[in-house]
């Protein structure tokens, strides 16, 4: 081997090494190629390497890295053209002048492939020796031409030859040449992706004209980009040269481009897409924009304006700046030196790795763990014979097992798991545990599981759970509507895509006790449900679930727990766990994709006489939350408003798909989807505009409830239907040519808590600490969502402190009480009521040791910001500060007072329904793309009223969070199983919004005020921004397109067709 | 022949182990530097974001042996300069991050584009924030914070402009 610099990998205690070479130069390159053939491969930035090696491709035995040979690096600009080295990274070029001038066509490609940090590693060979890089087109289009190196010598190719033939394994790229792009020529480059920034190709295309005197002298048209085959469009081409630009016959070069692309199918998007958006695309930016679809729906029915409620305000920090205050937590995580429990690394701690079923569905015949265990460094490996207590887990049912013994149900069940010195010993002991499956036929859709004979996965069947609604009589109330629309209305496995993926660690301690740290959502919970697994007593485990790194219900079920108990248990050792993305995604629950038929009809003046729903949900293999998550959908199916008739079923269908759960919303927001998009329709069809229309039939305030239960007070539907038709929305903005703009409205009526049938109760603490900190202790946790900030806002308005003196702890079982989940919508309430329960006894407590203390009666004392002050004295200055009083007390001493109390429920109880509801209206503004039909929201406007606001950043934070969730449920997110397997394993396929798909605007609004004598004070906000975002951005396609879409996420193509016809898709 | 040697927050550093071992992992592992996370090893989450030479990469696809004489500067280091600085004080003022397992990447791929370039507007901060996934905010509040910052930087360049009595500003 040549001088060069070597270094040798060791993944793991086995398999084979990575050695990296790095050349001199390109000739050593070339020769070290041609000796080690296939076993070498050539890397500049490495990074589509690596995406390779992530998904599955065995690494090389010889990596050849070229990112530092000069001859190879830099951007030459003599002679007119430009020289750009092969392993020149991107952001380099970039941010090249030159590259700029010569040409922009290539910058603007460029600037289109993954996102800046990455381009700062990948090389513009790299993206041209793959042959699917974005850049392709645009070089293609500019006549680029490529110098190789190869046994025979150095030689130029063009870029079109060296595409048109197969791969030369034996070569390498030095450099690509690109003649200067004429000045002035007319020239576009499009690059059309999944979502708005840092995606896949769906196609990409660059055309340039050169023009000799008013004429086009030569055109270059080109398309590429992932799937698509790098090709020029030489037909095409033909058509223009020698014409003029200004007499391009457009039609014409349309339908040649249509004829000539060719594009594949990759169930993403269809062939026909492709080829229509490539040309749509070329030919609008090179002229012919004004042949683009106009689309536009028949007859807009607007609000006709009125008055925004009184006392409605803005929330942001601008609006009320003495209102902002910053969060407990946000130095530290700004600072990156908040401790996540997957982040902690102490001396012997092993490293836990799960092995996971990889099979939809077989029975397991065998599972042998002794060469794993023989494996030196290995600390232990369990099986579900480690199981000392019950193996099977759920919040609901009990139908998990935490590892697999006889069965496995989906991709992501546990069989095994190992603990060992680390990851590399883990991960190479995983591979040497042997399991024999038998496969089993794998139910991969409700129909599937349902049909007669199908495998039943449970013994109670693959029909979960079944619940039905009726009231009146709908068949017969249909027959008399004046209108009716029906739609099948069908929505994503959403995946929750916390940043942080489940993990944690755990250790038996000195006294014997377990202690589990993991992100959850109820620790309490968790605990109950590890002593069943263990068969120990809950008061041997604490769980600790604060601070989580991102949960929207994903954590609520137990994750990586089980495993961690296990493990931790048999080596008697600390042991962390931290899932990978790609077995996060495998194994992790997901929001349960939904087909919700409805019908609904209402008489000639719009108003509703009957609704009709059929909802059937996949729950995947296990039943986790999912049967109340189909309960909840169904209690909302008439969403807000009076229906006389009413017949609803909801089915939860067990399948070999992906395990599905909770996730914010919890099937309200499904199901909003489905009943807003109706009243817009029959809107329509009443020819009334959308708020009148659910004026005609909002609920009255008190009246029953969907269930006929009680509901509690403060219902502010109609002042949120005023927020909306006042909404300047409305009237913004003119219609640019490249897009088509929309408005759409949909309400939301968000119940809080978990309902009139499950135990819902909640218990906290207040204390005087011994450092003179006031602590407020609740068992709930901090997911990010701001309940330490929320916690703060009550307590300090309630004792009359400081919110700085106030000290929250939560989501720890050892030291909070239980205050129930920290889902639902709950957690805001439980944190007010507590401190409205515990707060006076505690004040009183306090003040009670400081007039012993100061020999005062307690009477003349009071609180106040810094400690206990005189009473009727105004002045600053504490006569004792909360320190000073903890100082002189013993431990027992110290004041302290408690709470526990039942979340507010109705007397509803043949079914689950709730009794609190916050409500909210939100508007949407879209821009639909006349080029591809992809949907941009150019505003979001988000009206709520959910009780006096606790803490205004913790609340617009939830707002905007949920409503961007929200963006992605509706344009981007689904993952998409065939054959019981995720089609994408990692974010790189799973495409949640980046900072370019967020609103280019959002507003967030409230409406505190409640009723007089209302006790409940702030309702929940965590699942109100989510709620009705998908309806708001489909009645605006509607208005812009014509075409509703119901099939979520919307599909481009289905609405670039309906702007082509004018409203039918 | 010594084992090749890097710049960690400001002091040198060897280099051991697989060559083919993230940056993510050295710095984790070896270091004890948490502030970049592992949302998912193959670049497309930013939340390991990092600089090198200045520029933000993700360090989970940045091998070891990329790392010999380079730069590397992680959102551990409390003193990172003043772009570092005045980001992190807009972002904290606008209580911008909420799980916060995002946060160190954003830190340093705002700091840098405003270091880089000042006057990006808002669609090149998008541009420059589109590889950092946030799954909790939306995003608005990281964007107000960014032109918070901005404003702030801008200010400050005024005022030290202001204070050489050469300094030409422009109108």
């Amino acid at each position: 081997m040549g001088s060069g610099h070597e270094g040798v990998a060791r993944p793991g205690m086995s398999g084979p090494s990575l050695r990296v070479l790095r050349p001199h130069d390109s000739g050593e390159a070339l020769a070290a190629l041609l000796r080690h053939g296939a076993a070498a491969r050539l890397a500049a930035g490495a990074t589509a390497l690596q995406l390779d090696w992530a998904a599955g491709a065995s690494r090389p035995d010889l990596l050849v890295d070229l990112s530092a040979l000069p001859e190879l690096r830099g951007i030459d600009a003599a002679g007119g053209s430009l020289r750009i080295g092969a392993a020149t990274p991107l952001a380099e070029i970039e941010a090249s002048p030159a590259v700029a001038r010569a040409a922009p066509l290539l910058c603007r490609a460029v600037q289109t492939v993954a996102a800046p940090a990455v381009r700062m590693l990948a090389s513009l060979g790299g993206n041209v020796a793959g042959r699917a890089g974005c850049c392709l087109p645009a070089l293609l289009a500019l006549d680029a031409s490529l110098d190789l190196l190869s046994e025979a010598g150095r030689r130029r190719v063009a870029l079109a030859d060296w595409l048109s033939r197969a791969p030369d394994p034996a070569s390498l790229i030095l450099a690509i040449t690109v003649p200067a792009q004429p000045e002035g020529a007319p020239a576009t480059l499009r690059k059309v992706g999944l979502r708005a920034a840092f995606s896949p190709s769906v196609v990409g295309v660059a055309g340039l004209l050169h023009l000799d005197r008013g004429v086009i002298a030569a055109a270059r048209l080109a398309a590429g980009g992932g799937p698509v085959r790098p090709q020029r469009l030489l037909r095409s081409e033909a058509i223009l040269a020698g014409l003029p630009p200004e007499a391009v016959d457009w039609v014409g070069l349309h339908a040649a481009l249509l004829a000539e692309i060719e594009a594949p199918d990759d169930g993403l998007r269809s062939a026909g897409y492709r080829r229509r958006v490539a040309a749509n695309a070329l030919v609008a930016g090179l002229g012919g924009a004004g042949l683009l679809p106009g689309g536009r729906s028949p007859a807009r029915h607007r609000p006709v304006g009125g008055c925004a409620p009184a006392g409605e305000r803005t929330v942001s920090r601008a609006a009320d700046p003495a209102g902002w205050h910053r969060r407990p937590d946000i130095a530290d995580k700004v600072f990156g030196r908040l401790a996540y429990l997957t982040d902690a690394r102490m001396p012997g701690l092993l490293v836990g790795r799960i092995l996971r079923a990889g099979r939809p569905h077989a029975r397991i015949l065998a599972i042998d763990t002794a060469e794993a265990e023989a494996l030196p460094g290995v600390a232990a490996v369990v099986t579900h014979r480690d199981v000392p207590g019950l193996n099977a887990f759920g919040i609901m049912v009990q139908d998990q097992p935490a590892l697999c013994g006889e069965r496995v149900r989906y991709v992501g069940d546990a069989v095994a798991a190992v603990a060992a010195v680390d990851e590399a010993t883990a991960e190479a002991a995983l591979a040497l545990i042997r399991v024999a499956y038998a496969p089993l036929p794998v139910l991969d859709t409700p129909e599937a599981a349902l049909a007669p004979g199908a495998a039943q996965l449970h013994p109670d069947g693959n029909l979960r759970r079944e619940v039905r609604v009726t009231r009146g009589d709908a068949a017969a109330a249909f027959a008399t509507c004046a209108h009716v629309v029906e739609d099948t209305y069908v929505t994503p496995r959403q995946m929750h895509g916390f940043l942080e993926t489940e993990g944690g660690w755990a250790r038996v301690e000195a006294d014997g006790s377990l202690t589990i740290h993991a992100g959850g959502q109820h620790g309490a919970r968790d605990r109950h449900q590890i002593a069943r697994l263990l068969g120990w007593p809950e008061a041997r485990i604490r769980v600790v679930t604060s601070p989580t790194g991102g949960a929207f219900g994903g954590k609520d079920e137990l994750t990586v727990q089980p495993v961690l108990a296990l493990l931790a248990v048999k080596t008697g050792r600390p042991v962390r766990l931290h899932l990978g993305r790609a077995e996060s995604v495998a194994a992790g629950v997901k929001r349960n994709p939904m087909r919700i038929r409805m019908r609904t009809g209402c008489d000639a003046e719009g108003r509703l006489l009957a609704v009709s729903v059929e909802l059937t949900a996949d729950g995947g293999a296990y039943a986790s939350l999912s049967p109340a998550v189909i309960e909840t959908a169904l209690e909302h199916c008439c969403g807000p408003y009076i229906v006389p008739h009413v017949e609803g079923v909801a089915r939860l269908v067990a399948t070999n798909n992906g395990t599905c759960g909770a996730f914010r919303g919890f099937g309200a927001n499904e199901m909003t989807f489905a009943i807003e998009c109706q009243m817009g329709r029959l809107a329509q069809a009443v020819g009334c505009d959308p708020v009148a229309l659910r004026r005609r039939n909002l609920r009255a305030p008190g009246s029953p409830g969907f269930f006929g239960q009680a509901v509690g007070p403060s219902e502010r539907l109609a002042a949120m239907l005023d927020a909306a038709a006042a909404s300047p929305l409305w009237s913004a903005g003119p219609e640019p040519a490249e897009a088509a703009i929309g408005v759409g409205l949909a309400l939301n009526y968000q119940g809080n808590g978990l309902g009139s049938l499950p135990e819902d109760r909640a218990a906290m603490e207040l204390r005087l600490a011994a450092d003179g900190a006031i602590e407020a202790l609740y068992g709930l946790d901090e997911i990010g969502q701001g309940v330490q900030a929320a916690i703060r806002s009550a307590v300090a308005t309630r004792l009359g402190i400081d919110r700085s003196e106030i000290r929250p702890v939560t989501g720890d079982t050892g030291r909070c009480p239980d205050s129930g989940s920290t889902t639902a919508s709950r957690g805001t309430f439980v944190v007010w009521e507590g401190v409205r329960r515990a707060g006076p006894a505690f004040a009183r407590a306090l003040l009670d040791a400081a007039g012993r203390r100061l020999g005062r009666r307690p009477g003349d004392l009071a609180l106040g910001p810094g400690g206990i002050r005189e009473a009727r004295s105004n002045s600053g200055r504490p006569l004792l500060t909360f320190a000073a009083l903890a100082s002189g007390l013993a431990p027992e001493a110290l004041p302290r007072a408690g709470a526990a109390f039942a979340f507010p429920k109705t007397d509803y109880t043949a079914g689950n329904a709730r009794y609190l509801f916050a409500s909210g209206a939100t508007l949407a503004r879209v821009a639909v793309d006349r080029v591809t039909g992809e949907v941009r929201v150019l505003d979001l406007h988000q009206h709520t009223a959910a009780g006096p606001v606790l803490d205004a950043a913790a609340y617009l934070g939830q707002i905007e969070g949920g409503g961007v969730q929200g963006v992605g449920f509706t344009l981007t997110e689904d993952a998409r199983m065939q054959g019981g397997r995720y089609l994408a394993s990692n974010l790189d396929g799973y495409l949640m919004p980046t900072i370019a798909d967020a609103p280019e605007r959002s507003r967030v609004l409230a409406l505190e005020e409640l009723d007089p004598g209302d006790p409940y004070g702030p309702r929940g906000v965590g699942e109100l921004g989510i709620g009705a975002v998908t309806p708001a951005i489909a009645a605006a396609v509607a208005d812009a397109t014509g075409h509703w879409p119901s099939v979520a996420p919307f599909s481009p193509e289905t609405l670039l067709r309906a702007l082509a016809a004018g409203g039918a898709a | 022949m010594s084992p090749p040697r890097f710049r960690l927050n400001g002091c040198d550093r060897a280099l051991s182990g697989s060559p083919d071992r993230s940056l993510l992992d050295i710095l984790r592992e070896d270091h004890g530097l948490m502030a970049a996370k592992p949302g998912c090893r193959i670049g497309r989450c930013g939340a390991c974001t990092v600089l090198m030479e200045g520029r933000p990469v993700t360090a989970c696809l940045v091998m070891g042996y990329r790392l010999e004489g380079a730069e590397i500067l992680t959102a551990d280091c409390a003193e990172a300069g003043p772009e570092v600085a005045v980001v992190r004080a807009a972002l904290i003022d606008e209580n911008a991050f909420q799980c916060g397992y995002c946060a160190s990447g954003f830190v340093l791929a705002l700091a840098s584009l405003l270091g880089r370039a000042p006057e990006a507007d808002e669609a090149e901060i998008r541009a420059a924030l589109s590889g950092n996934l946030c799954r909790c905010t939306g995003y608005a509040s990281i964007l107000r914070a960014a032109l918070t910052a901005q404003d702030r930087l801008r200010a400050a360049r005024g005022s030290a402009g202001a204070a050489r009595p050469h300094a030409t500003r422009p109108g």
